[in-house]
């Protein structure tokens, strides 16, 4: 289903870029093309997410979310930037930012993200200690994982990967997601680390069952669904 | 205006000003001693002739009075007044002003002298006689007046000397601020035009202007090492993107002469990979210098780096059996919590892992260490690979050192001088040991021991 979102960005073509793609998925979208319109549309309007670059003209990002957090509002808010340094991302989450985004990123890679914040900000309004994606079922409280009726003992990182894929379900989520998200890194790492957590995790979902759960989306990275 | 002129202008309207209070004072203080002091004598006069009259009367008087008078001195002011003010007897013509006629002590009067034209000032005191007279002594006060004339004209042409000696001093004391003022402009001016080697000479006095060129020789001696830091980053930048850029333009001219839609998608799959692999090098690269110049220091807190260790180790293990190396804590017995970047020790830390895993798993065990000892935290990874050899360490830890000539694996080179970078925003160093055989890679940071709060951040969402 559409939700509504707003693009604080001054670059025309990334914003157009933006707003097309998320046009096609469904999404309506808005745009501001400098800081101090971008937060007066967003304590305006009621967005569900709102997609922000940090170095826009008149008002900066970061003074714009400061300014939107201060005024309590809530909307989630992902940032685009090329300042992309451990130093950075983390002065973008502590400031009130939901995502952080280095400029430049795949389409894939923002969609994800930006579907992450919008299932989160539903997922607040439900209150069902048990998950299921298909014959998954990924118990809140007990922390206890059943397929079919069969339990599978999962260790506590592979629980939290499979927790965070199962709130995203039938969404791409990509492995900077999953470094951020399931094991709060927020560097690059050069081997192949979240393959190998994933794959692992995918053999223990999938050995002795037909249906394939968790699936490689190729150049962006992996998705539940049943 | 020049610095010179305007502390020789400033030195001189003081010596002005400071000599025009003096001269003021000197001025009043000595009319009032005038003054006084004629009084003194105008009464001293008055009591001796008061003397003379009460023992010979008033024919004893006159002669006195006469007598005085044809002494001749023009200062003194010396008769006998009928009742009406009329002079009968002295020097005195006339008395202009009439309230002189009165009792009391001593007090100014205008009056002329026999034998003159114009009218004096004079100091008087009168005292009356009987029947109805009065007797006048006094002192005209031109004498002590020329007196102070010639102070007051010496002190105008002191003054007037001081304010060229003033502006002399001012000259001096300009001439020397301005020689070493500029000094420091000389070397200012070297530098904004491209040359970092100049330096301000040092006189060798303890003085306020050699600090100041000390610190400005220290703070130029660090941009020095920071330029050639950035200069040496920059070229090695250039010279390393240049591969990946050129891999990356042959993937895309590939892309374009591809047959069909399988190989294009490869191809564009191959320029996706080498862009990344450009990113992160930038990024890392950017990374290093905000380290460097620490930025990220308003991001330390308190944690548990024993934890971390932990956390990386576990996260690691599954890509160290894939090389066929197996990875362990190390753990001392006691760890304190560490105050310091977590986000940049563990990626500090990932790196040293991920060479290792890369260059030494062939040697099979891996571990990641974390020591407390000597008040120094150590925090790294020890693998049983070959090794770095001792004369190529320092090389290993530069920027873009890679000690694999052929530049063919992924990566830039980056990583242990990233390592070293996020340890010196720390305080610390990494050192890099042999193994034998293997290397041992440390980061050793010095411990704060003044934790006041708890450590940061609880496990992730459990118990691990």
């Amino acid at each position: 289903m559409g939700r509504k979102i707003l693009i604080i960005e001054d670059d025309a073509e990334t914003a157009a870029y933006l707003a097309r793609g998320l046009s096609q998925e469904g999404h309506s979208v808005e745009q501001a093309a400098n800081g101090q319109d971008g937060l007066f549309q967003a304590t305006d309007g009621s967005f569900d997410l709102i997609i922000l670059d940090r170095m826009v003209p008149v008002l900066d990002g970061l003074s714009v979310l400061k300014a939107l957090r201060a005024a309590k509002i809530e909307t989630p808010v992902l940032i685009l930037s090329a300042l992309g340094s451990v130093g950075d991302r983390i002065e973008g989450l502590e400031c009130g930012s939901d995502d952080y985004l280095v400029k430049p990123f795949s389409f894939a890679e923002l969609l994800a993200r930006a579907n992450a914040l919008l299932r989160r900000s539903e997922a607040r309004v439900t209150s069902d200690p048990r998950l299921a994606v298909g014959d998954l079922e990924i118990d809140l409280l007990s922390r206890t994982v059943k397929r079919g009726g069969r339990k599978i003992d999962l260790k506590p990182r592979e629980y939290l990967l499979l927790e965070y894929f199962a709130r995203n379900e039938g969404r791409v989520v990509t492995r900077t997601m999953l470094l951020e998200q399931v094991w709060d890194y927020h560097f690059d790492p050069a081997t192949n680390v979240i393959d190998v957590h994933v794959s692992r995790l995918r053999r223990k979902l999938e050995d002795g069952f037909e249906r394939p759960l968790l699936h490689t989306v190729r150049g962006a990275g992996y998705m539940l669904e049943a | 205006m020049s610095t010179k002129l305007r502390i020789a202008l400033l030195a001189g309207f003081l010596a002005f000003a400071s000599n025009l209070l003096i001269i003021g004072f000197i001025h009043f203080q000595t009319r009032d001693e005038i003054v006084s002091a004629l009084r003194r004598q105008v009464t001293e006069q008055s009591a001796v002739l008061g003397q003379v009259y009460r023992s010979g009367g008033l024919p004893a008087l006159t002669k006195e009075v006469s007598e005085a008078a044809a002494e001749g001195d023009p200062q003194v002011a010396i008769a006998i007044l009928d009742r009406d003010g009329k002079p009968m007897a002295g020097n005195v013509a006339a008395v202009d002003s009439p309230s002189a006629l009165s009792l009391g002590g001593a007090r100014s009067a205008v009056l002329r002298m026999k034998d003159e034209t114009s009218s004096l000032e004079a100091t008087v005191s009168v005292s009356p006689l009987s029947g109805g007279k009065w007797l006048l002594t006094g002192r005209t006060v031109s004498a002590g007046i020329s007196l102070r004339e010639t102070l007051e004209r010496s002190l105008l042409v002191a003054l007037a000397v001081s304010v060229i000696l003033g502006l002399l001093c001012g000259l001096i004391i300009g001439q020397y601020v301005d020689r070493r003022v500029h000094d420091i402009v000389r070397v200012a001016d070297r530098i904004s035009g491209g040359d970092m080697s100049g330096r301000v000479p040092l006189s060798g006095a303890n003085d306020s202007f050699e600090e100041l060129s000390r610190q400005i020789n220290h703070m130029l001696d660090r941009i020095s090492t920071l330029m050639g830091e950035l200069r040496m980053l920059t070229d090695s930048l250039a010279h390393d993107l240049r591969s990946p850029v050129g891999r990356l333009r042959a993937a895309a001219d590939a892309a374009l002469a591809a047959d069909t839609p399988e190989e294009r998608d490869q191809m564009l799959g191959a320029i996706i990979r080498q862009s990344d692999s450009l990113m992160r090098i930038l990024t890392t690269a950017l990374e290093i210098a905000r380290s460097e110049a620490f930025t990220s220091q308003n991001q330390f807190s308190w944690f548990d780096p024993a934890q971390l260790c932990d956390e990386l180790v576990e996260m690691y293990e599954p890509v160290a059996e894939e090389a066929g190396a197996s990875i362990r804590l190390d753990r001392g017995p006691i760890v304190v919590p560490v105050f310091g970047h977590r986000q940049l020790l563990a990626q500090a830390l990932s790196n040293l892992i991920e060479n290792a895993i890369k260059y030494g798993s062939s040697g099979g065990e891996i571990a990641v260490l974390v020591h407390d000892e000597d008040s120094t935290l150590k925090l790294g990874v020890t693998d049983r690979g070959p090794g770095i050899p001792e004369e190529r360490r320092d090389e290993a830890r530069r920027r873009f050192g890679r000690l694999d000539p052929s530049r063919t694996a992924e990566g830039a080179g980056l990583g242990l001088s990233l390592v070293q970078a996020i340890a010196h925003l720390h305080k610390g160093e990494l050192a890099l040991f042999d193994n034998a055989p293997g290397l041992v890679a440390l980061v050793q940071i010095p411990v704060r021991t003044d934790r006041k709060e708890a450590p940061g951040r609880p496990p992730l969402g459990l118990a691990l």
